[in-house]
């Protein structure tokens, strides 16, 4: 008892001094079947699962479609149709902003390359419009996760794979609260904008006209995501290809923004290392989460919970306050993998949809990216736009705000994520 | 001594790069064409596993190049405070103590695939293409192998050059 209470502390510690979450996993699942007295050769029965989940050709793919976009002009292109369409509304360009960074958080899972990528063009253009430092930065800072629930993100697939939740479900449950979370910070946005007395960009139909095509071969990516899956045309997986395939062309031989034998291989490498990264905990996370649910670990905290809450709205409550803390210590990835298998019974024991947890789950996360101390976007836009880490706990406390705001909404009228299914 | 274990870690960088791009373009041209083969009702029942497989493989090395680049995901609550001590010592053992452990775990990982992997060995089967099942078991131990020697290389250059750069970000 005591030889096991001092191994799993030491692992513990290991994993506060910063030791990889895919190591932490794994040393605690070996840990943990070595004392039940299992053979550690289970853990790698458990590795070997990850091979046989029929989507996890969509995690590469897309994520790998997503870095070549960041790469490219698309965000230059984007940004510009964007502008050309709702730049003349009062509070138009952080709409745009908010627009933008949600498109290219879709395709990039929230890694931080929405901030470091679009961060550059964005801030300079917030700035330049009239808006303040403060608002600008908490806005980009924000906008990096923002976009989370809206299909092919790459948290969303992963939760379908850890909770076998079907993902073009899921795709479908996260549109409306997305769509929620946009119109309360475009909401702030136009309220911020009424002081700004600067011009403001004239509607023209001949630059609308232009940027349309000049965005041709970025505009069609969500028909073939959206209209493929739901028109029946092809699987969440087989979306992933095309669009992978499809991206990959139009940006090396259509607009020529990138070599397929100079940047392509860069790309490759920097979306396939987030990959592994991500791929590799799942790995060991299987084996970790077999045990505890072999433990009945999950029916176990059930047991202490239902002695102390009693109906959905509380338990639900409850949940909000452990993801935020969740999502203030972990990162997205890990926390899915590990949290996730832990609630998902106890969740259904109280009568909440699927679903509904998963998009539950998700908007606390995405709100963790900025809640302080150490929500990650926090110290990229600190390191992107060399601003001290305390300016950015300022600057993201009214958005934090805005969110849970948002998380309360989409947490209590569970009709939002699932009038798709009820019909 | 350090230019021997810089080298071989140069060659083990290279290899995991030509590796994940080779993965990155047999995934994407095979899983285009399934699609195509199916749109002309032909759909090789060997094809989607095969694809699985590669990205499995594909793990292991991004988890090499994540190693190399100190890019794996982590719990960062004490780490910035200890990186900013003033002390080398508590920095030199933090790094250090940080790849022990991931040598470690990776080394007892890489064994306990390798016996499911002579269990295979002795009872699996066919699985495709005329492909033992234990072949495709020993992604899991060849992956791990290479994993734990970019964390073996890490803690050698951390002992050997203690503060004097930073290779050893975990």
């Amino acid at each position: 008892m005591l030889v096991s209470l001092i191994a799993y502390s030491s692992i513990l510690f290991v994993a506060l001094l910063g030791a990889p979450i895919f190591a932490v996993m794994a040393a605690l699942a070996l840990t943990a079947f070595y004392f039940s007295g299992i053979e550690l050769s289970a853990v790698a029965v458990e590795i070997y699962r990850l091979a046989s989940a029929p989507t996890i050709l969509t995690i590469p793919l897309f994520t790998f479609a997503g870095y070549v976009l960041a790469e490219s002009k698309a965000p230059v292109r984007l940004l510009r149709l964007s502008q050309a369409m709702i730049g003349w509304m009062p509070g138009g360009v952080a709409i745009v902003c908010l627009f933008i960074c949600a498109f290219f958080t879709a395709f990039t899972g929230a890694s931080g390359v929405t901030i470091i990528a679009l961060g550059g063009l964005l801030y300079p253009m917030l700035t330049q419009e009239g808006y303040s430092e403060k608002f600008s930065l908490g806005l980009i800072t924000t906008c990096g996760s923002l976009g989370l629930l809206f299909p092919p993100s790459l948290p969303i697939i992963l939760y379908g794979i850890i909770a076998k939740v079907d993902i073009d479900q899921l795709f479908l449950a996260g549109l409306v609260p997305g769509i929620i979370l946009m119109a309360i910070l475009g909401a702030y946005s136009i309220y911020m904008a009424r002081g700004i007395t600067r011009p403001k960009h004239v509607f023209s139909i001949k630059e609308l006209r232009d940027s349309l095509w000049g965005a041709r071969y970025e505009l069609p990516l969500p028909v073939f995501v959206l209209g493929g899956i739901y028109g029946g045309f092809v699987t969440a997986t087989e979306a992933s290809a095309l669009s992978a395939f499809y991206v990959l062309i139009a940006n090396c031989f259509f607009t020529k923004d990138l070599s397929i034998s100079k940047d392509i291989p860069k790309v490759v490498i920097e979306s396939l290392t987030l990959v592994g990264a991500i791929l590799l905990i799942l790995c060991c996370a299987l084996g970790l989460t077999n045990y505890l649910v072999d433990e009945e670990i999950p029916m176990k905290i059930l047991y202490t919970m239902k002695t102390l809450i009693t109906n959905k709205w509380v338990f639900l409550l409850v949940l909000n306050v452990f993801l935020l803390i969740v999502g203030c210590l972990m990162d997205i990835f890990s926390a899915i993998i590990v949290v996730v298998p832990l609630i998902l019974p106890i969740a259904e024991q109280f009568g909440v949809n699927p679903l509904h947890l998963a998009i539950v789950f998700l908007t606390n996360l995405e709100i963790g990216y900025i809640t302080p101390p150490v929500g990650i976007n926090l110290f990229i836009s600190s390191f992107r736009f060399n601003k001290p880490v305390l300016e950015l706990y300022k600057v993201s406390i009214p958005y934090l705000i805005l969110l849970l705001i948002a998380l309360i909404i989409i947490t209590y009228i569970p009709w939002l994520t699932l009038f798709w299914f009820n019909s | 001594m350090e230019r021997i274990i810089q080298t071989f870690d140069d060659v083990l960088e290279k290899f995991s790069r030509w590796g994940i791009v080779f993965s990155l373009f047999f995934i994407l041209g095979f899983a285009v064409l399934s699609i195509l083969l199916r749109w002309f009702g032909m759909s090789p029942s060997w094809l989607e596993p095969m694809i699985r497989h590669v990205v499995f493989l594909s793990a292991f090395f991004g988890g090499s190049l994540a190693t190399s680049k100190g890019v794996h995901i982590k719990v960062d609550l004490l780490t910035h405070l200890v990186e900013k001590s003033n002390s080398k010592v508590i920095r030199w053992m933090h790094r250090n103590l940080v790849a022990f452990f991931c040598l470690i775990t990776t080394i007892v990982l890489m064994k306990a695939s390798y016996d499911f992997f002579l269990v295979e060995r002795e009872f699996g089967s066919v699985a495709f293409l005329q492909i033992h099942s234990s072949y495709l078991v020993g992604i899991i131990p060849f992956g791990m192998g290479l994993i734990a020697l970019r964390f073996f290389n890490k803690l050698l250059l951390g002992l050997i050059q203690g503060d004097a750069r930073e290779p050893n970000r975990i």
